[in-house]
């Protein structure tokens, strides 16, 4: 309990950290997280153009849509925010560059997740907070439920995300493989969950975690309950134990990269 | 220009193009990824065309079309790299003094370089997109004769989408994070170049809007030729096509002289 607790103060501290560093260079961060709010606007313009001609697909309108992507594009934005680390975990593997980090009190794998930054994704966190608003669905008594269902698509993103790189351990330089792996989550977490039939689903609950980032948060927010809460916490938890445990292992596997440096 | 001076410039442009497409099918899971990536979305806009049914749909264009629409749509775009990165890390490294130092001209190599992985992908995305559209289709469209005509506008849109993504790299110059610039445009080419859903869908002054721009030529031209063998369509693209192809070769030669004056100015 006393490392769980430690370990979360060291991840506050990396989140002011990184915050800080973001606002440090103001007109790259605007610039940044404007011009990703304005991609994902035009980008949903697609959808608009499908729900003005068909008004629904299965049983989803556009209002759905736009919960679907005011919790999914928020969730893989503060994970590229607050863990952008994650995007270059395999390298950093096969470089042999996790050497400094192995001898700091901390979680290497926390350490290194929150070592990094992307400024769009505050950029996706503001559209999808603007879409929620469009959706209707932005009001003090949804505020609680909104939070848990973003936080858990970030956990869920971010976790996948290291468990993907972390295979670099066994198979090498992933990066690019892992990064993939993150753009099918992504692709699939973005259509509507009934479009999707028995072995396909399967598949979204359990090798690719389009269900943990999406489909789970998602119903928190259009049908709040205990158990639709419980579901999005519990993806985001198996997948954050999954990351855990792939990174633990392979760290056993580990061949050091003889550098000497610092690191801040 | 001589003509043996010519074919020795060629010849340098073309050994970078060749080097390119190497590297291109050296990088495995790469290629991988995209080939499986366009299976996912032709699976899905499988599902979603299911889904809405017969009910208002396009006349005389069936979801076996709409399927191969889209496998010609994503072809040109999944084949073409991201040339603008390689543009934006000379850039933020100092590289880019170095190059520019040598007897090619900047732009002109990294156009090549993108070109060469351009060529490589072209094949195993294709093949791909073409194996998953016949397969989840259900077969070849209606009117397969016109497949025959995306072909030469398929490379059309590659010109098109090899001269923007390279003039978004050369903007680096002044704004050293390109990234944004490239957001917004491969928005407006999916939105305007009707890359997952054809034109036709659009409301009438959307679809106005889109035709006064070049995404149309980079997407829609090709994508339309599944729905049937319309030469005289074919021609208007490739004409549309070409023009704006020669009015964004223009821009970039424009852009690329104007980052040599700054970098000449202000410093590498």
């Amino acid at each position: 309990m006393q490392r769980l607790i430690a370990n979360l103060r060291f991840a506050r501290a990396l989140v002011v950290t990184n915050l800080r560093a973001s606002l440090a260079l103001r007109a790259s961060f605007w610039l940044q997280a404007a011009f990703m709010a304005g991609n994902n606007f035009a980008f949903f313009t697609m959808w608009w153009i499908l729900f003005a001609r068909f008004k629904t697909l299965g049983s989803w309108r556009v209002d759905d849509m736009l919960t679907l992507f005011g919790v999914v594009a928020p969730g893989f934005g503060l994970a590229v925010a607050l863990a952008g680390g994650a995007r270059t975990l395999a390298r950093g593997i096969v470089d042999g560059e996790l050497d400094p980090l192995l001898v700091q009190p901390k979680s290497p794998l926390l350490h290194w997740a929150g070592s990094a930054s992307a400024a769009s994704g505050w950029g996706d966190l503001a559209s999808g907070i603007g879409m929620l608003w469009l959706a209707g669905r932005l009001d003090w008594a949804n505020a609680p439920f909104i939070a848990l269902a973003i936080a858990a698509s970030a956990v869920a993103f971010a976790a996948s995300s290291l468990a993907f790189q972390s295979l670099a351990f066994w198979l090498g330089d992933v990066e690019q493989l892992a990064l993939q792996l993150r753009d099918f989550t992504l692709n699939f977490a973005l259509y509507p969950q009934p479009l999707f039939g028995g072995a396909i689903q399967l598949l979204l609950y359990t090798l690719l975690p389009a269900a943990a980032v999406g489909f789970l948060p998602v119903a928190v927010v259009r049908a709040p309950s205990v158990w639709t809460c419980a579901g999005a916490l519990a993806g985001a938890v198996a997948w954050g134990a999954v990351a855990v445990g792939i990174f633990a292992l392979g760290l056993r596997r580990y061949e050091s990269g003889s550098r000497f440096g610092a690191r801040g | 220009m001589t003509a043996q001076r010519l074919g020795r410039v060629t010849a340098k442009y073309l050994a970078f193009a060749r080097a390119a497409g190497r590297r291109a099918r050296a990088q495995r899971w790469s290629l991988l990824g995209r080939t499986v990536f366009i299976g996912i979305v032709l699976f899905v806009f499988s599902r979603i065309w299911a889904a809405i049914g017969p009910r208002d749909g396009l006349p005389g264009i069936g979801p076996r079309d709409l399927i191969w629409y889209l496998a010609l749509t994503e072809w040109p775009v999944l084949s073409v790299p991201q040339a603008f990165l390689a543009i934006e890390a000379d850039v933020r490294s100092g590289d880019v003094a170095v190059r520019l130092v040598r007897p090619v001209a900047y732009v002109g190599a990294h156009l090549a370089e993108a070109a060469g992985e351009t060529a490589t992908r072209l094949v195993f995305v294709g093949s791909s997109a073409f194996t998953f559209a016949y397969f989840i289709a259900g077969g070849l469209p209606a009117d397969p004769r016109g497949l025959l005509l995306a072909l030469p506008l398929v490379l059309l849109a590659c010109v098109l989408l090899l001269l923007s993504v390279t003039a978004i790299g050369v903007t680096s110059f002044w704004v050293v994070d390109s990234m944004p610039f490239f957001w917004i445009w491969q928005k407006l080419m999916f939105v305007l170049g009707g890359l997952l859903f054809p034109l036709e869908l659009y409301p009438e002054w959307l679809q106005r809007v889109a035709r006064a721009t070049p995404f149309p030529y980079m997407c829609w031209g090709p994508g339309s030729m599944a729905f049937g063998f319309a030469p005289g369509r074919a021609l208007v693209n490739a004409a549309g096509g070409l023009a704006w192809a020669a009015a964004l070769a223009a821009g970039l030669v424009a852009l690329s002289r104007g980052a040599r004056a700054r970098l000449s100015v202000n410093g590498g």
